[in-house]
């Protein structure tokens, strides 16, 4: 079975992105950060991380959904979990979820969280991408 | 007779005989007639035809013309005039001739003034009833001319609303419609009795048909707001309101279809405003409560230094969640009009001055310098202070903001013939031309590599613009990314009202 230890982690909220890093490196994960996409994708290239955790907003409201299909679409991102996380559940009056499988076609990621990440939470979607691979 | 009314009756008496004619004319006079004469059936024809007399004694035997013509003549100029045909030869034949050709009677000479007053007596009778029939054919004309009117006027009134008019029957034929029904509807033309089922959207004849199975006391009017076209193009609000016969029952639906296209557009903008104000408020509580989550969690090792640095980017945090209220409260003020303004005249020079020492500490941390230069007799302002200093706090502190250790902060104010100039620029990061375009959209922020220590709540700028839109003013940016930004507001010297008050006291 595959274990995880390399995490990408992107967000362009500088507070938020230092916040998951010490968390996720209290559990003992490394954690390789960023705060912008585009050096986001030369990372993931570099480093192929065992799982990448992205924010939706960025630069653009988009950013996030861009970002995770270019690495869905890569040989190795296929085979870890990407998960993306947002304080924005109804931006622009649509709501961003993975529950159902044509969302999950459409928003290529693997699980949706929601702002302030809860740490187990995170944790949990990881071991069930792991379970189900 | 005549004393009821008070018109007498107007008699023209057609003989060649003057005895006669003057006799007749004394009794009929006595009688209460208006009596003329005519002595020969060529001054008869003449003047039975100039007036409208009422009655006429016509005598059949007169040199000139014989009674029968002079009494077709006149009846073809006057139907109404109620003739008699008087003669000494009556003759079966020549009754039935004067009676076809609508003579009232035959009066046979020689006759009495009990006879000949009988006659008229029920000849004028007759041309009363005549007289009385016409008027209320003309009343019925004019009637219905009326009412041919007020439809048209009707139609024409239903056809020039802007809101779609569909009556429909109990069948569900279309009886009625107007102009801008054919509109909305996006058809060329809806055929009287068609059935509904063929041209109507589905959503719409649900909103119809709800109609059909109430009972008949439920006089409620149903609605629902459809997109008819796509992607915001087309958005009507369909109200339907049952029309009842005179029992209760249903007699049909009537449809009106309401464009609120444009009401849609700015409910659209106005929740995603609300959306983008979620997101900008949920951001800075979330990084907070992260932080706070890290200091609780004792199994989480964090050094001393850490802690103090987590604490002090919490408190940023909040900071600028508390401009961010403020932000906003300022444009709901702005936005909603129930800012209380207090007009006065204002000193432009006073407020920079003030303002720049209000920067000065930030100022001096960064190392800027400062130039402000202000023409000499500058006319002051009538704005709000208020309004004016916060205008010119969030150009300074974005000039401070966004500037490079030990850049430059250019202020002037000079004026032209119309307006003050007011232009703040600084020799910070500059924008990107796409990064311009957006520069007073509400939350714009510029994000690059230089902006990213940099806290703000994306509304100034907008705010700003609210303000000098609002004293019909205008704001232009120059800008060169690494370079600076310079902005420039042109303030118009003279209110509107002042204007008008200008214009009044000439």
């Amino acid at each position: 079975m595959k274990t995880i230890n390399k995490i990408l982690l992107v967000d362009d909220d500088l507070d938020i992105l230092e916040q998951t890093k010490v968390m996720l490196q209290s559990k003992g994960y490394t954690v390789i950060d960023t705060d912008n996409s585009e050096n986001a994708w030369k990372l993931f290239q570099e480093h192929k991380p065992d799982a990448v955790v992205l924010d939706l907003i960025m630069e653009e409201h988009d950013t996030g959904f861009i970002l995770s299909y270019k690495i869905k679409k890569d040989p190795h991102g296929k085979t870890i979990p990407v998960i993306v996380v947002t304080s924005a559940a109804y931006v622009t009056g649509y709501k961003f979820d993975s529950s159902t499988s044509e969302e999950k076609e459409w928003l290529k990621c693997d699980a949706v969280l929601n702002k302030p990440v809860n740490i187990e939470d995170l944790i949990k979607k990881f071991d069930s991408f792991i379970e189900k691979s | 007779m005549n004393s009821i009314e008070n018109i007498k009756p107007k008699v023209i008496i057609i003989d060649d005989e003057d005895a006669l004619r003057l006799g007749v004319k004394k009794l009929l006079q006595m009688e209460g007639y208006d009596v003329s004469t005519a002595a020969n059936g060529t001054e008869g024809i003449a003047l039975g035809i100039k007036e409208d007399f009422d009655l006429a004694i016509i005598d059949l035997k007169m040199p000139d013309i014989d009674g029968i013509t002079v009494l077709k003549n006149i009846r073809e100029h006057r139907p109404n005039t109620v003739c008699f045909i008087a003669t000494a030869y009556a003759s079966y034949d020549s009754a039935v001739q004067a009676t076809k050709i609508g003579s009232q009677g035959y009066i046979p000479k020689p006759f009495s003034a009990e006879e000949l007053l009988n006659h008229l007596r029920m000849g004028y009778e007759k041309r009363k009833l005549i007289l009385e029939a016409d008027r209320l054919r003309a009343d019925r004309e004019n009637r219905l001319l009326e009412l041919s009117f007020e439809r048209t006027r009707l139609n024409t009134i239903i056809n020039s609303i802007d809101d779609g008019v569909l009556v429909v029957n109990r069948d569900e034929q279309a009886v009625y419609f107007n102009a801008s029904a054919l509109k909305y509807l996006n058809l060329h033309e809806i055929f009287l009795g068609e059935s509904i089922a063929d041209i109507l959207p589905p959503k719409i004849r649900e909103v119809i048909e709800i109609h059909f199975d109430k009972p008949n006391n439920d006089s409620k009017s149903y609605s629902e707001q459809i997109e008819l076209l796509p992607d915001e193009k087309l958005f009507v609000q369909a109200t339907t309101t049952r029309i009842p016969n005179h029992d209760g029952t249903l007699a049909g639906v009537v449809l009106v279809l309401k464009n609120i296209s444009e009401f849609k557009r700015v409910e659209f903008i106005k929740s995603q405003f609300v959306s983008m104000v979620a997101h900008e408020l949920k951001a800075p509580i979330a990084a907070t409560i992260g932080f706070l989550n890290l200091l609780l969690q004792s199994e989480i090792e964090i050094s001393d230094e850490q802690k103090t640095d987590f604490l002090t980017r919490s408190n940023v945090r909040l900071s600028s969640l508390l401009s961010l209220v403020n932000d906003l409260l300022d444009i709901s003020r702005i936005e909603m009009q129930t800012v209380v303004r207090e007009i006065k005249e204002i000193s432009l020079k006073d407020i920079v001055t003030d303002v720049i020492q209000l920067f000065n500490l930030d100022i001096n941390k960064k190392n800027l310098s400062v130039i402000f230069n202000c023409e000499d007799n500058l006319p002051t302002i009538n704005a709000d202070f208020n309004e004016i200093t916060r205008m010119v706090t969030n150009l300074v502190s974005n000039s401070v903001k966004y500037n490079k250790v030990g850049g430059e902060i250019k202020i002037e104010l000079k004026e032209n013939s119309r307006y003050i100039i007011f232009t703040v620029g600084d020799s910070g990061i500059g924008m990107k031309p796409n990064e311009k375009k957006k520069l007073f959209l509400d939350f714009f922020r510029a994000k690059n590599e230089f902006t990213k220590n940099i806290h703000g709540t994306g509304l100034g700028l907008a705010i700003v613009k609210r303000i000098v839109d609002s004293y019909s003013g205008t704001i232009e940016v120059d800008t060169e990314y690494g370079v600076g930004t310079t902005f420039r507001i042109q303030f118009p010297k003279l209110l509107e009202t002042e204007i008008t008050t200008t214009i009044n006291s000439h």
